[in-house]
């Protein structure tokens, strides 16, 4: 795990350069697709639980000195994605050699539909009850479509970027 | 190692509250990460942007300088009335907006999520701009200043879930408040009198009561739809901001406090 811990920090780093520059400027029907949530899904679906949850913890609170949203908020988010899907990933659900090919997009897409929810009812309990008042449907369902697609090419990355935790794993 | 954590977080409360201090240094870290990115994306986006909309482009060329040549006109003729009230509104002691001094400054980023409505601005407390300030462009209000760094300030737009605006319309002494319903929604006001005179096209203004947050006649939203419930005594208005919002790159911060 500490072999793949710089690696990992550095690709979420840049990702959320990614997110900041390029995704929450491309704004598909007026969302913005979260890619530092879908980061950690797909780290966990490669079964590293810690670096998945390490992850989420930073693609969030770095997302979240950027924006004016409830802190931390989408670190929690992050987190809660991140181990629901090393849960899945220890058990060998959405692995991109022996599973089916849809498994991970799909995966991924109920992830990316769930995770605006999360934030909203996470929201509550930050006192923060007016997060529900946005598009929430639309985001889901365009999170939903973008995890879909987007998952494949970056659980290529996670696995080439957590390949030292496996080789150390064998 | 505690110890030193625990410095750096009583030096971070110091300097600004602990969530400032771990924005500021966050900033630090991801911004090298942001400008490589942009960097490399910015040209090859204007440049692919620019092939497929270049027709657009020209277009939009010619509307604004209609448009340039429209508002050139008003601003003559406006000259004489703006002068005028300015003199009635000073004689009955109650601000107005075209006497208060502004700072202008450019829009750098816009919000990264889909549930805060908000821009980050060039200019900050170094030029005078201080949180609760009034931000106007595109002919109407678009929000509050919410935070300040020296040289950066953070605008919520009136579009945010947690914006509230007390309005007025006409010559009609009824306030209303209004809020925003997200980044894709407009605003809305709920459970409106029966009584209030408000059809669709109706223009709404900051009203500038005592203890407003904003000072009064900046034009905010005009009225899109009224929704009545049958039985209800009350109706929810839908509005539309005045100003659009999805293309504010250049605005005016007016330096007015709600304290004053």
């Amino acid at each position: 795990m500490r072999r793949a811990l710089v690696p990992i920090t550095l690709v979420t780093l840049a990702l959320v350069g990614v997110q900041l520059s390029i995704f929450s400027s491309l704004r598909f029907s007026g969302v913005v697709v979260m890619i530092v949530w879908l980061w950690p899904l797909v780290v966990g679906l490669a079964g590293l639980t810690s670096l998945s949850i390490w992850t989420a913890v930073i693609s969030g609170v770095f997302f979240d000195t950027h924006s004016m949203s409830p802190f931390g908020l989408t670190a929690v988010v992050g987190v809660a994605l991140a181990y629901s899907a090393s849960r899945l990933g220890k058990e060998g659900v959405g692995d991109l050699d022996s599973a089916a090919w849809w498994v991970t997009p799909a995966i991924a897409a109920v992830g990316g539909f769930l995770a605006p929810v999360l934030y909203v009812v996470g929201g509550f309990f930050e006192l923060s009850f007016s997060l529900g008042k946005s598009s929430l449907v639309q985001t889901m369902v365009v999170n939903a479509l973008a995890f879909a697609v987007l998952s494949r090419p970056l659980s290529r990355v996670a696995r080439l970027a957590g390949g030292f935790a496996a080789r150390a794993r064998r | 190692m505690a110890a030193g954590v625990s410095a750096l977080l009583v030096v971070l409360y110091i300097t600004g509250g602990v969530v400032s201090g771990l924005r500021g240094t966050a900033n630090l870290v991801v911004a090298p990460f942001s400008w490589a990115i942009d960097a490399v994306a910015k040209p090859i986006g204007h440049m692919l942007s620019g092939s497929v909309n270049y027709s657009d482009v020209v277009a939009q060329n010619q509307k604004l300088r209609y448009q340039l040549g429209q508002a050139q006109l008003r601003a003559n003729e406006g000259w004489a009335l703006a002068r005028q009230l300015q003199e009635m509104t000073t004689s009955l002691n109650v601000p107005f907006i075209g006497s208060l001094p502004t700072v202008s400054a450019q829009v750098t980023a816009i919000s990264p999520t889909n549930f805060a409505a908000t821009i980050d601005i060039s200019k900050g407390r170094d030029n005078g701009v201080l949180v609760g300030m009034p931000v106007v462009a595109n002919g109407g209000l678009i929000g509050a200043v919410v935070a300040t760094t020296p040289h950066g300030a953070t605008v919520r737009l009136i579009t945010d879930v947690n914006s509230s605006i007390g309005v007025t319309y006409g010559t009609s002494s009824t306030s209303l408040v209004i809020s925003g319903e997200g980044v894709n929604n407009g605003l809305g006001a709920t459970a409106v009198p029966l009584n209030t005179s408000l059809n669709p096209g109706t223009l709404l203004f900051t009203d500038g009561l005592s203890g407003a947050l904003f000072p009064p006649g900046i034009p905010v939203a005009t009225v899109s739809r009224v929704t009545l419930t049958p039985g209800a005594a009350t109706f929810n208005l839908s509005l539309k901001p005045v100003a659009d919002l999805a293309h504010v790159m250049y605005l005016d911060v007016v330096l007015w406090e709600p304290s004053t």
